[in-house]
């Protein structure tokens, strides 16, 4: 009898935790992506939920860098070869289901997933660059510990997180972050174009 | 309220709300046009301006400097820049606002001039937000000049839509106006064909049905006159001679023996044939009525000239010369010629004078003479012109006992006319069917003072003679516009107008002055009436005054109606709402004439009054002729509802 109820107890407990934690990518998206994108985008998508599952519980670095290494396994492609247009914002259920997209993509999707791990957004950045390197302008994911600290730079160019000053190659431009700016403002829709038009596609749920 | 109006009506409601709509969605529409150009304004100045504060590393007068140069230079409410734990850096508020448009638009139209963010960075460290939000004094500038020109073009194409929605209209329910038009002409008596049959078949089928009716009503009409004119022959006229008869002689008389008669008095001249007997023995029937045509045109052609003369046959023997307003003297003359006349074709025929002549009696009767009195004087002078050796005989009416001399009444009436001396009196007309009052007759008393007044009957006859009657008739007419609020107690009331005061070169604009004034403070219904022998002319005068009438809502009535005319359409014409006749008219018409009179006034919707009904009996011989409408001593026996 006692081992009946503590089975009880457990199952109760175990459901309560499944319940709580939420999906990155709800089911009913998730057999709408294996429609589009067929079972390889399935899959991507499952380990995406099983590495941010697994960093749930760590500390904000530890979340960054697994969130870091997962994207920056997806192919790097312009945006006028995967979607026709010169700039476009995608969705990170677009850019994990095509499995390429462009700098912006891998930053919106990082900070997305960060988002759903718990990271504080004041402390994320989507940070207008110009890289030396390639000699054109880039988007990198900056993250500050504190408003003041040094910016770590998650970057699908260099794989690896660096502190701003070890990235030589890049000279920051801008900081944007869009979340910030709607909570500051929040009398108005309407923030950032790019931003808000991406913010549209999310509630759509566009893939 | 007519189809026209009510359409009208609702389709420029329609059209208001449909162009008010237009113009707040319009308005709307750019309000909001306005507030998000205010936004894009304050987005694009806050992202290029937190590009510029990158540049100044942090430094906080550097930034400051740009913020005021910005702001200096731009249409901003406030430009604010926190940092990043949100602590005022620095900020740039509009101080004074400059009025450019009225205070009740601002209060009007609420105009939110959204705030934009931007961050601001300086290399890979952050500085903060920056917020600036533009000013819209210049939003509402343009949104009221937006204002201005969107009621100018409401009012330009409301004016223009109700314009064309009245053409419109007028277009489309043209054919309705004429079948309207058509409508009230029924109701109004009037035969009105219409040719053009309207396109709208719902229409057409109304006037198709409505001309069918008409044409079936003026038939009906048609055949009425007809009948009625052949009628006429048939009861007035002797078939011999075709002169008038006895039966007409005394329809007629009433005209002329009643106290406001047009003539004083005149002569009944009694010509009556000796010797037929022997006559038709000697020469036969045929020659003898031959006889007796020629004769009758002896009579027409001696009275021709007397106006109103009438001649008339009174039986086989007797023949009737009725010459109103001819003296005793010129009677004698007249009968003298026609003697002789009628003496010449006797032996002419090749009869004996002496076995066939004729009498002569002269009756020089007065207006206030019965009917009765007239055919027993004249009666009495033919018995003695009989015996006379001339055969012929004068007898004259006795002077009637006059209270006050000519010149007396003169005074009086003249003094009356001046005075306003004269008060309304009035009785009643009755529909005994319906046992209901029909209209009062007005009359008019003579008033002397408090106790004493003279009767219309007392007063009239001395007015005729001293030519006054058309004087006292323009003053009561005055009088009854001016002062008629003491009528208030009966709905409809008549006025008799006698033919010498309707024919008065002044009376026809007194008449329409006094209309244009009072005809609308009229408390009652005013009925005027007009002679039958008058109104049957049909004559330009009638016309204008039957129009002058019809144009103040009075209506006509007819009255000394005999069915003397050659043709009755002047009843549908005038549309007379009664025809008043004496009893004894109706009481001796054949029950064919009365049919005949009754098809022509049920088609034009006239009622038939029968006037002078003394007692019961003559009641209900009336009744028996369908004739329900009375008025006379009568009234005052029948109890009403």
């Amino acid at each position: 009898m006692f081992k009946l109820k503590l089975l009880l107890i457990l199952l109760l407990f175990f459901v309560g935790i499944a319940y709580t934690n939420e999906q990155y990518v709800e089911n009913s998206l998730l057999e709408k992506i294996y429609k589009k994108y067929k079972i390889y985008a399935k899959k991507r998508f499952l380990l995406l939920q099983e590495t941010l599952d697994n960093v749930r519980d760590k500390s904000d670095l530890e979340k960054l860098e697994a969130v870091n290494d997962f994207y920056n396994e997806v192919r790097y492609s312009s945006d006028i070869k995967t979607y026709g247009k010169s700039d476009y914002w995608a969705t990170p259920w677009e850019f994990l289901g095509k499995d390429k997209g462009d700098c912006e993509d891998y930053v919106i999707s990082k900070y997305f997933a960060l988002k759903y791990l718990g990271v504080d957004y004041k402390k994320l950045f989507f940070t207008y660059v110009r890289s030396t390197k390639f000699k054109e302008p880039h988007m990198v994911l900056t993250y500050f510990e504190t408003p003041k600290s040094e910016p770590l730079i998650l970057d699908n160019n260099n794989r690896k997180i660096f502190p701003a000053s070890q990235r030589k190659d890049l000279i920051p431009i801008y900081n944007f972050n869009g979340d910030i700016l709607d909570k500051a403002n929040k009398s108005n829709e309407k923030s950032h174009k790019k931003w808000d038009e991406l913010k549209l596609n999310m509630q759509r749920k566009k893939i | 309220m007519t189809l026209y109006k009510q359409t009208a009506l609702i389709l420029s409601l329609f059209l208001l709300i449909i162009l008010s709509t237009v113009l707040i969605l319009n308005f709307q529409s750019a309000n909001k046009g306005v507030q998000d150009r205010l936004y894009e304004d304050a987005k694009n100045t806050a992202t290029s301006l937190s590009l510029s504060l990158g540049g100044a590393n942090g430094d906080i007068s550097i930034m400051s400097t740009m913020i005021n140069a910005n702001f200096d230079s731009g249409n901003y409410r406030k430009i604010t820049l926190v940092d990043v734990e949100n602590n005022l850096l620095y900020e740039r508020v509009l101080e004074s606002d400059i009025v450019v448009v009225p205070k009740w638009f601002t209060q009007l139209i609420t105009l939110r001039a959204p705030i934009a963010s931007a961050n601001v960075s300086a290399g890979w460290s952050q500085v903060g937000i920056l917020h600036v939000q533009s000013d819209s004094t210049y939003a509402y500038k343009q949104l009221h000049s937006i204002l201005i020109d969107l009621l100018v073009y409401f009012v330009i194409i409301a004016l223009l839509s109700l314009i064309a929605i009245n053409l419109l209209l007028h277009a489309v329910l043209k054919p309705l106006k004429e079948v309207q038009k058509q409508a009230s002409a029924i109701t109004q008596n009037e035969f009105i064909i219409q040719d053009n049959i309207p396109y709208t078949k719902e229409l057409a089928d109304v006037v198709v049905g409505m001309n069918n009716m008409i044409s079936k009503v003026k038939a009906m009409f048609d055949k009425g006159n007809e009948e009625l004119k052949a009628q006429k022959e048939l009861e007035y006229t002797d078939e011999n001679t075709q002169l008038k008869n006895r039966k007409y002689l005394i329809d007629k008389l009433p005209a002329y023996l009643k106290i406001d008669a047009s003539y004083e008095g005149g002569v009944n001249m009694l010509v009556a044939f000796n010797g037929i007997l022997e006559a038709n023995e000697k020469i036969g029937h045929k020659l003898v009525d031959k006889l007796f045509v020629t004769i009758a045109d002896i009579f027409k052609q001696n009275t021709k000239d007397i106006q109103e003369s009438i001649v008339a046959r009174i039986n086989g023997t007797e023949f009737s010369l009725f010459l109103p307003n001819y003296s005793g003297s010129d009677a004698i003359e007249l009968a003298k010629s026609i003697q002789e006349h009628c003496l010449n074709l006797i032996d002419s025929a090749g009869l004996d004078q002496k076995e066939t002549f004729i009498c002569i009696g002269i009756y020089e009767y007065n207006h206030q003479d019965s009917i009765s009195k007239l055919f027993s004087r004249s009666d009495n002078a033919l018995a003695q012109a009989k015996f006379n050796q001339e055969h012929i005989y004068i007898e004259k009416a006795e002077s009637a006992v006059e209270v006050m001399g000519k010149e007396a009444w003169k005074l009086l009436i003249n003094d009356a006319i001046e005075k306003e001396k004269f008060s309304f009196i009035s009785w009643s007309v009755i529909d005994t069917k319906k046992r209901k009052l029909a209209h009062n007759v007005l009359s008019i008393n003579l008033v002397l003072d408090k106790n004493s007044s003279y009767s219309y009957a007392q007063f009239m006859a001395p007015a005729i003679q001293s030519g006054l009657s058309s004087e006292i008739y323009k003053k009561i007419v005055h009088m009854l516009f001016n002062n008629s609020l003491t009528f208030l107690n009966a709905s409809a009331y008549s006025l008799r107008l006698p033919q010498e005061y309707l024919e008065k070169q002044d009376t026809y604009h007194d008449f329409s002055e006094l209309l244009r004034v009072n005809a609308a403070m009229l408390p009652f219904k005013l009925i005027i009436e007009l002679p039958d022998k008058l109104v049957r002319q049909d004559s330009k005068n009638i016309r204008e005054y039957v129009e002058l009438f019809r144009r103040y809502g009075i209506e006509i009535g007819v009255f000394e109606f005999i069915a003397e005319s050659n043709d009755y359409q002047y009843l549908q014409s005038l549309r007379p709402v009664y025809i008043k006749a004496e009893s004894n008219y109706f009481i001796t018409q054949s029950d064919r004439s009365i049919s005949s009179l009754r098809l022509i006034t049920d088609s034009v919707g006239i009622s038939l009054i029968a006037v002078g009904v003394s007692d019961m009996e003559m009641l209900k011989m009336l009744k028996e002729k369908d004739i329900h409408i009375v008025q006379g001593m009568v009234t005052e026996s029948i109890e009403l509802n």
